[in-house]
């Protein structure tokens, strides 16, 4: 190798390194204690983003005034619901505050904050729907969201009114599933259903009375009792100083007519043509794609090097070898991305105990997967050079390993040249599977714009282009490459 | 007279197929012995062993006193003095004819690359093909192909050299240049050992020839005895296929 390649791969690795350690790394202090608390992507009035693209709620601000009053960092991390609460399980994270009910399974794998909130189950149906009550909803389907205590509560009584339920990880889909008439009614909590009725959404609620009014409370790790009296705390000086009263006014308003009129009018209002929504969202959505593209190039980077590794120890002439390049293929080409992404983030820590950021996580399963995918071609590709190549070199006094090197390798990379380029490409694309692990990339950033805004469409859209735009040029780059090496 | 490679009771099976069985052969310096049997015999695992391309089931390959049969030998310092020309030639495509010669003896630290490339001009030039040194083996004809092939085993200066059929892949026209070459080593002493179905070349260059049967050697002669005088009727019967044809 001589001195120019060896530069280019230290670079690689400097980035690889700045990329991977600097990410995660915010400065040190101190004094100050930081907390990372898990959130919803969108669960208004609790938390949600405004037109600006900040995160705001009263779960947010309640958050942001105890860690005022209480002197601590905190750090809000939007993933979902369940995310969230898998995260404060694995000890990912610290607490999770998301509109959570407080609930006698939930007490047994956490503590509870005191409650800041009451609430209960109502029932939202289409503004034309016929259906009153529970009795009008036999044979139908009802849309509850994941983990909810509006969805366990539909779940335990759809036996005895004879309907059915379909989950949805986000509110917002299962607000979509009901309008678009796929289910006849959804099953949330009152203050989530009002606020979302009163901004604009095509939605009513019935005439029933609160069904199993429950409390929301912040959610923390057993094996924390200090986070949980600072908390605490905090909520008690709020209540006192009326911060707290001036936070749920903010959200929920005096609950006048006039009042939501007025928001209604407000929401709807908005103009969502494609040129303003793309205004609108473009500083977003670009920060978005910078994730997606820091993820890809370290995950290229770093795949192709275990991948590369993986590949050559398959066709060295040593059974260990071999068996292990083997197991590594079978066992990271099989499972799925998900799978495998989830098990680094929220199930390997229980088991050593340390966190694992999430940009790491996601670096570490696009290593896995997207290596044993490289592996796979690079020990084929190796395997598909003339075995009378080898033989020859050999029979020169060419070892081994110089064979492979000069005689081999070379006429092995130009077959996995295009094998690499399809890699690359797939890399992009998986990366948005890692939107699982709570990462800002683009198609978590699309998530959540969408969340807000509900233009579901559009965005989309936005989303697709700017994915075929860099996929595109990705190509242009490769057959450059190739254009160059095959020459 | 000293024994170069000597064969003692050299046995291979693939599974339950023993498909050489028992061989015991010797080839002295400066020999030049000529394998010849039907398809299928075992000439080219006999050849192969001689320089470990293929494992022994059991016996002995002594190559100079050295048993490379058992494991843990250097086989690649054996292999720096035994040349092999294999039928299909196995240039490196990505290399030039002049890269394919010098790779060896560069890498091996044997010589400088200039002086690689001054001995590879002249190793080129012995076969005919001075002119053809920056040429990419894919523009070559068969029989320059081998002739590079052979050239580059000489690169690393062998006393040994083992061909495998070198000419059974090349048009009749080619066939003429590449003997030209081997005539020439037999010639200057050079030790060989080759399997051809040329029976006139065997006829004219062969110290020893010796007939495979089965994975065994079934007779074995000068070349007036196997040819002129052959003794088994396996042997009888194989000559008069091949010198109908
Ligand atoms: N890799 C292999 N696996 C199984 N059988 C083989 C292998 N290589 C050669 N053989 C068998 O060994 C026997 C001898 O082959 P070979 O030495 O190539 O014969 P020859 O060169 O005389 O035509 C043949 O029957 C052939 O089928
Ligand atoms: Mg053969």
């Amino acid at each position: 190798m001589n001195v120019k390649r060896w530069g280019i791969m230290g670079l690689l690795l400097a980035i690889v390194a700045i990329l991977v350690v600097g990410k995660p790394g915010e400065p040190v202090q101190a004094a100050e204690k930081t907390y990372t608390v898990g959130t919803d992507v969108t669960f208004a009035p609790f938390e949600f983003t405004d037109k600006n693209n900040r995160q705001v709620g009263i779960d947010i601000d309640i958050l942001k005034a105890i860690a005022k009053v209480e002197g601590f960092k905190l750090n809000i991390k939007a993933t979902s619901f369940n995310g969230a609460v898998q995260e404060l399980q694995a000890g990912q994270i610290d607490g999770v505050m998301a509109g959570m009910s407080i609930t006698k399974e939930r007490k047994e794998m956490f503590n509870f904050s005191d409650p800041y909130f009451k609430s209960g189950v109502v029932m939202a149906v289409a503004k034309n729907s016929k259906i009153k009550g529970f009795a009008d909803l036999r044979g139908k389907r009802v849309a509850i969201k994941t983990g909810t205590a509006a969805g366990a509560y539909a779940n335990s009584i759809k036996k005895k009114y004879g309907f059915t339920t379909v989950t949805f990880d986000d509110s917002n889909n299962v607000y979509q599933d009901v309008i678009a008439g796929n289910s006849a009614a959804c099953f949330e909590d009152k203050p989530v259903i009002q606020y979302a009725i009163a901004t604009g959404l095509d939605l009513r609620i019935t005439k029933m009375k609160l069904a199993d009014p429950n409390n929301y409370g912040i959610a923390v790790q057993k094996s924390d009792p200090e986070f949980l009296a600072t908390l605490n705390r905090g909520l008690k000086k709020l209540r006192q100083t009326g911060e707290y009263d001036r936070i749920i006014t903010r959200y929920l308003g005096n609950g006048s007519q006039k009042e939501q009129t007025e928001k209604a009018k407000a929401a709807g209002s908005t103009d969502h043509s494609f040129g303003t929504l793309l205004k609108q969202n473009w500083g977003t959505l670009m920060s978005g794609l910078q994730e997606t593209l820091a993820l890809t190039l370290v995950g290229i980077i770093c795949a192709t090097i275990v991948g590369v590794l993986m590949g050559l120890l398959g066709v060295v002439p040593s059974r260990w070898a071999q068996g292990t390049a083997t197991t590594f293929i079978y066992l990271f080409r099989g499972l799925p991305l998900m799978v495998l992404a989830l098990f680094i983030y929220t199930g390997v820590p229980m088991v050593i105990g340390t966190k694992i950021p999430a940009f790491v996580a996601g670096i570490i399963t696009l290593t896995l997967n997207e290596g044993a995918y490289t592996a796979a071609f690079v020990k084929g590709g190796i395997g598909a050079v003339d075995k009378g190549q080898m033989e020859a070199a050999r029979s020169l006094g060419l070892p081994w390993g110089r064979a492979m090197r000069r005689v081999i390798l070379p006429q092995g990379i130009k077959i996995m040249i295009p094998s690499f380029i399809n890699q690359f490409i797939i890399t992009l694309k998986d990366t948005s599977i890692l939107s699982i692990l709570g990462l800002l990339e683009l198609t978590q950033t699309g998530k959540i714009i969408i969340a807000r805004n509900m233009q579901g469409f559009k965005i989309w859209a936005m989303v697709a282009l700017i994915y075929l735009i860099i996929i595109t040029l990705l190509t242009w780059l490769s057959n450059w490459v190739q254009r160059k090496v095959q020459a | 007279m000293t024994t170069r490679i000597e064969m003692k009771d050299v046995h291979k099976r693939y599974g339950a197929n023993e498909v050489i069985r028992g061989v015991n052969l010797k080839v002295e310096d400066n020999e030049v012995v000529v394998l010849i049997g039907p398809s299928g015999a075992g000439k080219s695992t006999v050849l192969r062993m001689m320089n470990g391309l293929e494992t022994t089931t059991a016996g002995e390959i002594l190559i100079d006193g050295v048993d490379i049969a058992r494991p843990h030998v250097d086989i690649d310092k054996v292999r720096e003095n035994i040349g092999m020309v294999f039928q299909h030639f196995n240039l490196f495509p990505n290399m030039s004819v002049q890269k394919n010669v010098t790779l060896a003896p560069v890498e091996l630290g044997l010589m400088s690359q200039a002086d690689a490339d001054a001995a590879a001009l002249r190793m080129l030039d012995t076969v005919g093909l001075a002119d053809k040194a920056e040429a990419m083996p894919k523009t070559l004809s068969g029989g320059q192909k081998q002739r590079v092939a052979i050239a580059r085993a000489l690169a690393m200066q062998p006393d040994i050299m083992l061909f495998d059929e070198p000419t059974s892949a090349l048009d009749p026209e080619m066939v003429g240049d590449v003997l030209e070459v081997m005539r020439k080593l037999a010639a200057q002493g050079m030790t060989m050992v080759i399997v051809t179905h040329e029976m006139g070349f065997a006829k004219e260059v062969a110290d020893r020839v010796v007939f495979f049967e089965g994975g065994e050697i079934n007779e074995t002669g000068t070349p007036e005895q196997v040819f002129d005088h052959p003794q088994s009727p396996r042997l009888q019967s194989f000559l008069q296929k091949v010198l109908q044809a």
